[in-house]
């Protein structure tokens, strides 16, 4: 079952591997200033479980990239149901923690499923688009079934309680409308459905806590004392880095622990404050350099299916670490998203992982046609 | 250029479209870097050098708890408070060697108190005392400038002015519990919150508890306030209307509290409920604690007196101690054998002092006997043979369904968490509990109310409540709210019929004012001149008889003594008031728990102009303070 061809291997995509490694550093490094303040001895328990995910999601890749990924195509509908009935479970079985219930908790482990529809997700658009070409899409109803394979996991986040996923998820389906063909004037009409869809959200799905947050954003001087407090904070240890940083382990708003969240959606703050404009600059250049090379991959791929997964995996990476660096930047509003392999959280770590893993599976096989 | 199958459509057009949107993003995130932390890098960074920004709370003053009549039960008083931010402290030696002469307290305690906080805790305030009294607050304040780090505080305190008086009633105030904060009930608190942890505090947290504010401050660097940045008022609680009559209340802690010098007062509850509306008019439970002493956060000292003390003065007897009813419930049983037409009114039994039945002897608590005895002197001098023979023909099944009827074997809904629901047994009962069936011998003890029956002192207000207007009725403690926004009154009490017919209660009433009005009954103590009383002794046993008969009363150690019930209402006529009175230990009906009701009804209706002010009510001082 897994044919192995050794050309496989001798097409080792060695860039995206040194651009994943290089993500993953810088990462670690942060992750340990954030958390280590208190720690007496030994490695900060967040630390501890960040390399822990880190090595199941590298065993888990490993196989990935055993398997041929055009197998996937045929399993994605499978995986796709597997991933929403997981997510499912937590309705039902999952505590309600922080106002959400998006956990599901097995002994020492703890899992959020809607991270994994993201990729169940990437892998049915994948699929539908290479079946119906996207050039080929030229009319709206002919988004009606990629419609429904969004709303599935959109729809269970929503009832999850967790805006901030369901927003993400959402636009992580919405990546692949940037390569339908459907004109401009049938744009504006979804954009009207879109804004009445919103209103209808805002008045009967939002939490008191979930308006509170998105009017703060438009309004800082609302709650200052609360969601107002985070941001400024987080202004204050990104500007205070300056051109070279306060220094790694040397941040004061890091060190002193005046973000809550420092180590999970907060973390690029800290690398602001103790790297620096230049540190800041280097990790985004990463990033883009991660990304654009992803398009490659999709460009390179001689299948259209390698193309839709490759087009995917980027826009799963792309927009949470957009909307999570331009939260910390005062440029969004503070919803919980975390920023991809940096931000403490052992099941983003996995999943993100299998999702590179998945791109260097398609990178591999350029050649085999 | 790369085509996808089947198409003529160009993907790498649309791949370099999306390149660009990345580029674009990627682009804005470095300019809005570039603002922060090269244009504005100087200004932020000095803001954290500073750590300068700190948020505040700013407690909201809990809602006033007052009774009927607009008398304060529960108000909020400004405690000053001192605090030292550990970060802030500059030589913490010197610092706490001041401190602790200052305020006549141990340096070791004092340092012990503040510990060493790593991290964002070294900029949380610690608290060190909670409630500064003048001369010390005075000291403090005249060295503040040799103190870095040290600082005092307004924080609004919860306030009990009548002390003991309704302790139970009132309740207690505590820091919130780990198990709560994860509750969805609670879900807006924080750690160290403080909550109602029992009683009308707890009932009533939604309506007392305000919203907390808060203001962001800039501070220098020894941590003082130098520039406010933001504030947000906090909102005050809901002002709580009981249906509490203090001058009740406290006639009822009087009447307990009456006992020669020498003497510990009387332990026990009284409650008294006006029957038209369910209204409590009092609810008392002794002994009882000063609920001051958990508003600023108990000390250890006083909640080990507390827990161990071995008459449990934190439990409230009212609602949540139940208790065999001796006679009390024998109209309970008069009223079912009515009713079932076991007997009709005139129906007489010969009382010779004892019953036989099943091959025992049953006997009367008078030895030499009542003679020949109808309804209603059997109720007036509560003569158990005639209740033993009748109810052995009603059988316990019937009595059962008819107890309940009356509000008893469940708990009253009066709103308070740990309400005990007390005992009526039936054949189905006991098999369930005991897997055994009911036996007749158990029907004659159960007829004079010993047997297995349970009674919270709550309960016997409401059963002869039901006797007084045919009606089981809820009461109710909560008047009305008072928020800033509006007056929400109370619901009026649910009232459903009990299950005897008017007629049959007229003639237990009937006999119920013989017992108080008329020579030879057992009641005699809680006659008030001027208004006609009806009601019901009982004695409940608490050791076997044959361990107490030889003594002399007054030499049965306490803890074995019988306890003294009285259920009684008035006017007998039009019932106005029903006081249910339960003395823990108090020996007998007649003379340990009737005159305390007497004390209520008369208090009752002295204020209802119907009788003059007595010489009693006057000579007692007001001074409900006092513990014990």
């Amino acid at each position: 079952m897994l044919s192995i061809d050794r050309r496989v291997f001798q097409h080792f995509d060695w860039l995206l591997f040194a651009l994943v490694l290089a993500v993953l550093a810088i990462g670690l490094a942060n992750l340990y200033s954030a958390t280590q303040a208190g720690v007496e001895h030994g490695l900060p328990p967040e630390f501890r479980r960040q390399l822990t995910a880190i090595a199941i999601g590298a065993a888990v890749v490993t196989v990935v990239l055993m398997l041929d990924y055009r197998r996937l195509e045929r399993w994605a509908p499978a995986l796709y149901v597997a991933a929403l009935l997981l997510t499912a479970s937590t309705l039902v079985l999952a505590p309600l923690t922080r106002g959400n219930r998006s956990w599901l908790v097995y002994g020492p482990f703890s899992l959020q499923p809607a991270e994994f529809t993201k990729l169940g997700l990437v892998l049915l658009m994948a699929r539908w688009f290479h079946r119906h070409p996207p050039g080929l899409v030229r009319r709206l109803r002919d988004l009606f079934v990629p419609g429904l394979i969004l709303a599935g996991p959109v729809g269970l986040i929503v009832l999850q309680r967790d805006l901030g996923v369901a927003v993400l998820t959402l636009l992580i389906g919405a990546t692949y409308l940037l390569f339908v063909r459907i004109p401009v004037r049938a744009w504006v009409m979804v954009g009207a459905a879109g804004l009445a869809a919103l209103a209808g959200l805002w008045s009967f799905v939002f939490k008191d806590y979930q308006r509170k947050r998105i009017l703060d954003f438009f309004d800082p001087s609302r709650d200052p004392l609360a969601s107002g407090y985070q941001a400024i904070q987080s202004r204050i240890a990104v500007g205070s880095g300056g051109l070279t940083g306060q220094g790694y382990l040397e941040g004061p708003q890091t060190q002193l622990q005046f973000l809550p969240t420092q180590h999970s959606d907060f973390a690029f703050s800290v690398l602001a404050e103790e790297w620096g404009f230049i540190g800041c600059s280097v990790l985004l250049l990463v990033y883009l350099s991660l990304l654009v090379w992803g398009l490659v991959i999709a460009s390179n791929s001689k299948d259209g299916f390698g193309s839709m997964v490759a087009v995917g995996v980027v826009g799963m990476l792309f927009w949470p670490a957009a909307i999570n660096v331009a939260m910390v930047l005062g440029l969004a509003p503070v919803i919980g998203v975390p920023l991809p392999l940096i931000s403490y959280g052992g099941t983003q770590v996995l999943v993100n992982l299998i999702g590179l893993g998945l791109l260097m599976n398609v990178s591999m096989r350029r050649y085999i046609f | 250029m790369t085509h996808l199958s089947g198409t003529d459509l160009p993907l790498d057009g649309r791949l370099r479209l999306f390149a660009a949107l990345l580029g674009a993003a990627f682009a804005i995130f470095e300019l809005r870097l570039f603002q922060l932390q090269v244009v504005e890098a100087a200004e932020l960074r000095e803001k954290s050098q500073r750590n300068s920004v700190r948020t505040v709370r700013l407690e909201a003053p809990r809602g006033e708890i007052v009774d009927r009549e607009g008398r304060t039960l529960a108000d909020t008083r400004s405690a000053r408070e001192l605090s030292v931010v550990p970060n802030d402290l500059q030589r913490r030696d010197v610092t706490f060697a001041a401190l602790a002469q200052l305020l006549d307290k141990d340096v070791g305690e004092l340092d012990g108190r503040v510990g060493n906080p790593r991290g964002i805790a070294r900029f949380r305030p610690v608290r060190l005392v909670g409630d500064l009294d003048y001369v010390h607050l005075a000291r403090v304040e005249t060295h503040r400038f040799a103190l870095p780090g040290v600082g005092t505080n307004v924080r609004p305190l919860r306030n009990y002015p009548e002390g003991t008086l309704a302790s139970h009633l009132l309740g207690t105030l505590g820091e919130i519990r780990g198990d709560q904060l994860e509750s969805e009930a609670y879900a807006d608190y924080r750690p160290g919150d403080v909550i109602g942890q029992t009683g009308l505090e707890a009932a009533l947290e939604p309506s007392l508890r305000g919203k907390a504010g808060g203001r962001n401050i800039v501070v220098d660097a020894s941590g003082r306030e130098v520039e406010e940045l933001e504030r947000v008022e906090p909102e005050p609680g809901s002002r709580v209307v009981l249906t509490l009559d203090l001058d009740l209340q406290r006639a009822a802690w009087d009447a307990f509290h009456d006992v020669p010098p020498g003497q510990p007062p009387k332990m026990g509850s009284a409650i008294a409920i006006d029957v038209r509306t369910g209204d409590v008019l009092a609810m008392l439970s002794l002994p009882g604690f000063d609920p001051n002493a958990f508003a600023g956060g108990i000390d250890a000292t006083t909640w080990k007196a507390l827990t161990n003390d071995e008459w449990h003065p934190l439990q409230n007897r009212a609602i949540s101690s139940h208790y065999p009813p001796g006679s009390t419930h024998k109209v309970i049983v008069a009223a079912a054998l009515l009713q079932e037409r076991v007997i009709t009114p005139q129906s007489r039994v010969f009382c010779p002092g004892s019953f036989h039945y099943g091959g025992r002897t049953y006997r009367c608590w008078k030895k030499e006997g009542h003679g020949s005895v109808d309804l209603l002197r059997a109720i007036q001098q509560s003569c158990d043979v005639f209740f033993y023979t009748y109810g052995v023909q009603l059988g316990i099944d019937r009595l059962a369904n008819i107890a309940k009827s009356f509000g008893l074997g469940q708990a009253t809904g009066v709103g308070l968490a740990g309400e005990a629901t007390g005992l009526v047994p039936s054949s189905e009962w006991k098999e369930e509990r005991f897997g055994e069936r009911w036996f007749p011998g158990e029907t004659v003890s159960a007829a004079i109310g010993q047997g297995y029956n349970l009674y919270t002192p709550i309960q016997l207000a409401v059963a002869y409540a039901g006797i007084a207007t045919g009606e089981q009725i809820r009461p109710r403690l909560l008047l009305r709210v008072e928020r800033p926004d509006g007056v929400e009154e109370a619901p009026p009490t649910e009232r459903h019929p009990v299950g005897v017919a008017p007629e049959y209660l007229e003639w237990v009433r009937r006999g119920m004012t013989l017992v108080v009005e008329e020579p030879g009954g057992t009641g005699g103590r809680a006659r008030v001149p001027g208004v006609r009383v009806a009601g019901k002794t009982g004695t409940a046993q608490v050791v076997r008889l044959e361990h107490t008969e030889h003594m002399q009363e007054s030499k049965i150690p306490i803890k074995y003594r019988d306890h003294a019930w009285f259920g009684a209402f008035a006017p007998a006529d039009a019932p106005e008031i029903v006081v249910g009175v339960f003395v823990e230990h108090g020996q007998h009906g007649s003379s340990g728990a009737a005159p305390v009701a007497q004390r209520i009804l008369a208090r009752y209706f002295e204020k209802r102009g119907i009788i003059p002010p007595t010489r009693v009510a006057a000579q007692v001082p007001e001074t409900p303070h006092a513990l014990h």
